[in-house]
């Protein structure tokens, strides 16, 4: 297939969290607001001129630093954050939402709050920690409603005058659903037998939409989906198998390109930093206001293993099986961030579940946050793609006899 | 070193390489000697008369049940805990350590009469199971103060918890369980070998619903979603205090969350929450949060009174296994404070030495070697006058005014052991060590190095700088809770004899304390 035009473009705006747009959108006096976590509601950090940026570090090579903050078996892109910011990468942010959801993150966020990451001068910066509940019925809703309405909302108002009202919030949800629409709709391309688009190119297309001013990538992303509509694709299948990456967070394309090296075609993406969740639609009626409609959605859409009440843990087992069978995807890649707790065991149940329950051939493995050109992840990925190959084959031949 | 009765010197000795059990008895002279045999009788006595009249059914848990096993060594543990100790120090143990006993001798005699898995055809142990709740083990029962006539057990930590803290090798199974199934080695071992048992079916069935907790930390969280999945058969429900509980606007979350708490057990149950019954429990926790406090007042003079471990398990016990509603306990806690007051007059009076070095313990200990601070204590002089996990929650609770009770009880459980600290901030953990080490008047800490722990660790260099800053000796003692395989009680000892030789140049006090083998000891 041709090379997407801005392809390089949304490349290199992957290469610095303090990217081209968002100096730019700094430069006519936007306010940059860091996060690192789907439950800190994105949304609501794009209020007015306010942009949110999904935090990011980029090229990591050494962690010494962070790992002297934060003890060696603490997660490694939260020690990547924490090293990026001791460096002084993050210095261009006016905000940083933190969510108190897991404790290394949690923790990262506190040891930059600690060491004042932000620089000097800056008055109006201010960090939260959001306590976010576990569940997801009423009670959960109007408690998060108020965490946000404090420690997002207030301060946004109170420090950078920011207009929060229903009627900014209701805009912002416009703006981030043309977002959504856009992905969303190069997201369905993937389930044609030949998708226009790859999996590294649509995690691309993604990450750009999460660490970009909204209001600038979105003609960028707008021009890039007429593109693949009517993008010409290879007239031969140039994968063996599709597979869903299912897993934490997964801020570097390259670790799709190293599976998509192997053979296997990745058409959905279930992970943090992927478009599920994240990139769906919030649609908000006119019966209630916006700010608890939009704290509902975040609370029913998550999909961290951090919710475990029963009916949270089944919702996301479903939803992986909804994905593998609507994508047409062989089988699913469970990867963790080493050292996540939540995935560690969310893995060891998938591990289980998913082929017993529900006939989804599996790999799961953990790796380091930089993966570069690992080896030992591609000789696994390889094996994976192989098994469900044969697995084909077998089947064939059982059908043919 | 041979051991000298006279001196205390030369404890070392009592250990043996090849054997789990001491070479033999300490001599502590005639009274003490006595005194401390008449405990050992008394805490087997109990147990032949409280689990001896069920022996059939005893004999079958053992076969059924890994842990059971652990509990015939639990003269062992008090024997750990009380090597060295003379005349009142000995006794407050004794006491304190007894007392935990007697509510788990009495916690496995409920166990084993009505469990499905010993007595599946039984109708009076199915009838005795359906008026009973299973607990998890870090979630406090404290709601139970309003529910008299049900009766609850903590599963976890009659299968997990105390076991691993009687033999330090009871707990490797189930943690190899979870890994064999692909959990990975770097998680905290408690959850893991929490769900190593339920994974391998070693829980007793003993009520008719599970109640668990999204405390305190994420591996607890996540142990929910297996140990949900085990007792699927059964009603389960999760309470899920809030995390920044220093906010006192998540409080109103929390009150709501805790009351569907009690209208889920109202349901199971048919019951109605019993306010009378309450305030006659809570009455007894405000009264052992008030000996906790004297304990610690004492602590922080020059005279502290109850260290070590028996200040901090008897508290952890008192707190999560028996949610202060034990009068054995509260008992105990009188008649220790007592005799407590009475030792500080006399230390005061006599102008008695005061401890060489004065410490606090911080962060999670090492089950499998709860006894660290009696060593430290016996080979350096370094005592230990509170422990972090000690400092849960001791807030009284309000008597006559409902809401503020309820309020005051879901502050209760957002302190709970471990999570009063670990949760809610920074403010909790690193600020918190420093005011008590200010409060206690010491310049050491031991501060436990958790290696599979995320949230402490994630503190680790601000605690470098800070007690720098300070001039406080921060002596990190890496261990991995449960799996003495990761980290032995001798490399733990091996952290802190290197600390007091190369920085605080001290020469050991009992030299055969320094280095000694005792990996195959209980």
């Amino acid at each position: 297939m041709k090379e997407l035009k801005h392809l390089i473009y949304f490349e290199n705006l992957l290469e610095d969290a303090n990217n081209e747009l968002v100096r730019k959108a700094e430069a006519e006096g936007a306010i940059a607001i860091g996060y690192t976590c789907f439950h800190a509601p994105e949304v609501l950090l794009n209020l007015g001129s306010c942009f949110s940026v999904r935090l990011r570090a980029p090229h990591t090579n050494s962690m010494e630093l962070a790992t002297y903050y934060m003890a060696n078996n603490s997660c490694e892109f939260s020690r990547a954050l924490l090293e990026r910011a001791l460096e002084g990468n993050y210095s261009f942010l006016h905000a940083v939402a933190g969510v108190d959801v897991c404790e290394a993150n949690n923790r990262a966020i506190e040891n930059m709050e600690i060491m004042h990451m932000q620089g000097e001068d800056k008055e109006k910066f201010f960090y939260c920690n959001l306590d976010i509940p576990y569940s997801d019925d009423e009670d959960c809703v109007e408690h998060i409603r108020e965490q946000i309405s404090r420690k997002i909302l207030k301060p946004l108002r109170e420090n950078y005058g920011v207009d929060t009202s229903d009627a900014a919030i209701r805009a912002a949800v416009r703006e981030h659903n043309e977002i959504c629409r856009i992905l969303t709709e190069i997201g369905e391309l993937r389930k044609l037998d030949c998708p226009p688009v790859t999996g590294y190119e649509f995690a691309v297309l993604v990450l750009v939409s999460y660490t970009c001013p909204k209001r600038l990538i979105l003609p960028l992303l707008q021009e890039t989906l007429e593109e693949i509509k009517a993008r010409q694709v290879d007239p031969e299948k140039n994968y063996w198998v599709r597979v869903a990456v299912v897993g934490s967070e997964i801020d570097d394309p390259n670790l799709i390109r190293l599976i998509e090296s192997c053979g296997a075609l990745v058409v959905a993406d279930r992970f943090c930093y992927g478009s599920f969740p994240g990139r769906q639609e919030i649609v908000l009626t006119e019966q209630e206001d916006a700010l608890t409609q939009v704290c509902r959605w975040y609370l029913q859409n998550t999909e961290c293993p951090r919710q475990s009440a029963l009916h949270r843990v089944k919702y996301r087992n479903d939803h992986v099986a909804q994905l593998v069978r609507e994508f047409k995807a062989d089988g699913a890649i469970y990867e963790q961030m080493k050292f996540c707790t939540y995935w560690s065991y969310e893995r060891v149940i998938a591990n289980q579940i998913m082929p017993r329950d529900y006939g989804i051939q599996i790999l799961s493995i953990d790796r380091p946050y930089i993966v570069g050109q690992s080896g030992q992840l591609r000789t696994r990925v390889q094996a994976f793609v192989e098994s469900i190959e044969m697995k084909k084959l077998r089947a064939a031949q059982k059908e043919e006899k | 070193m041979a051991y000298d009765p006279k001196t205390g010197k030369g404890l070392g000795r009592f250990y043996d390489a090849n054997h789990r059990a001491f070479r033999k008895r300490e001599w502590r002279g005639f009274r003490d000697t006595l005194y401390d045999f008449f405990r050992w009788l008394c805490l087997y006595g109990f147990m032949a008369v409280k689990l001896g009249c069920h022996p059939i059914l005893m004999v079958k848990a053992m076969l059924r049940y890994r842990w059971m096993v652990s509990y015939l060594t639990a003269a062992h543990m008090v024997d750990r805990h009380t090597m060295g100790l003379r005349g009142k120090e000995l006794r407050y143990a004794h006491n304190q350590f007894f007392s935990v006993l007697h509510n788990s001798v009495l916690g496995v005699r409920d166990i084993i009469v009505r469990d499905e898995n010993l007595r599946p055809h039984s109708k009076r142990a199915a009838k005795l199971r359906e008026n009973t709740v299973m607990f998890d083990e870090m979630t406090p029962h404290l709601i139970m103060m309003g529910f008299p006539t049900v009766k609850w057990i903590d599963i976890a930590m009659f299968a997990i918890g105390l076991p691993s803290e009687v033999d330090q090798n009871a707990s490797m199974y189930y943690i190899d369980a979870m890994e064999h199934l692909g959990l990975p080695a770097d998680v905290c071992p408690e959850p893991a070998a929490e769900s190593g048992c339920a994974v391998v079916d070693d829980y007793p069935r003993v009520g008719k619903c599970y109640f668990t907790s999204s405390m305190p930390c994420d591996g607890a969280i996540s142990q929910t979603n297996i140990m949900t999945r085990h007792f699927k058969d059964l009603p389960s429900f999760q309470i899920t205090p809030p995390q920044r509980v220093n906010e006192p606007e998540v409080q109103t979350y929390a009150v709501k969350n805790l009351k569907k708490g009690i209208a889920f057990l109202e349901q199971q149950f048919n019951v109605k929450w019993d306010w009378d019954a309450f305030w006659k429990n809570a009455e007894m926790y405000n009264e052992s949060s008030r000996c906790m406090i004297e304990k610690w007042d004492v602590n922080c003079t020059d005279y502290p009174q109850v260290c070590g471990a028996a200040l901090a398990l008897q508290r952890e016990y008192e707190f999560m296994a028996a949610a202060c509603m034990d009068e054995f306990m509260l008992k105990t806690d009188r008649r220790v404070t007592k005799m407590m007051l009475k030792g500080y007059e006399q230390d005061k009076s006599a102008d008695a030495n005061k401890p060489k070095y004065r410490c606090i313990v911080w962060a999670c200990p090492a089950h499998y070697y709860t006894n660290f601070t009696y060593w430290t204590q016996h080979c350096w002089g370094v005592t230990c006058v509170n422990d972090m996990e000690a400092m849960l929650s001791y807030q009284p609770i309000t008597i006559g005014d409902k809401d503020q009770a309820l309020a005051d009880l879901v502050r209760c459980y957002e302190k709970m052991m471990m999570r009063s600290h670990t949760n809610g901030g920074y403010v909790n953990l690193l600020d918190e060590c420093w005011k008590m080490c200010e409060k206690f008047n010491v310049n050491i800490v031991v501060m436990y190095d958790h290696v599979s722990c995320k949230n402490v660790g994630g503190l680790h260099g601000l605690f470098e700088d800070q007690a720098r800053e300070r001039g406080i000796h921060l002596i990190w003692i890496p261990h991995d809770v449960m799996d003495p395989r990761t980290v032995s009680r001798r490399e733990m000892r091996e952290a802190f004899n290197q600390y007091m030789i190369t920085v605080l140049r001290e020469e050991p006090l009992d030299p055969s304390l320094l280095d000694y083998e005792d990996a195959r000891s209980w």
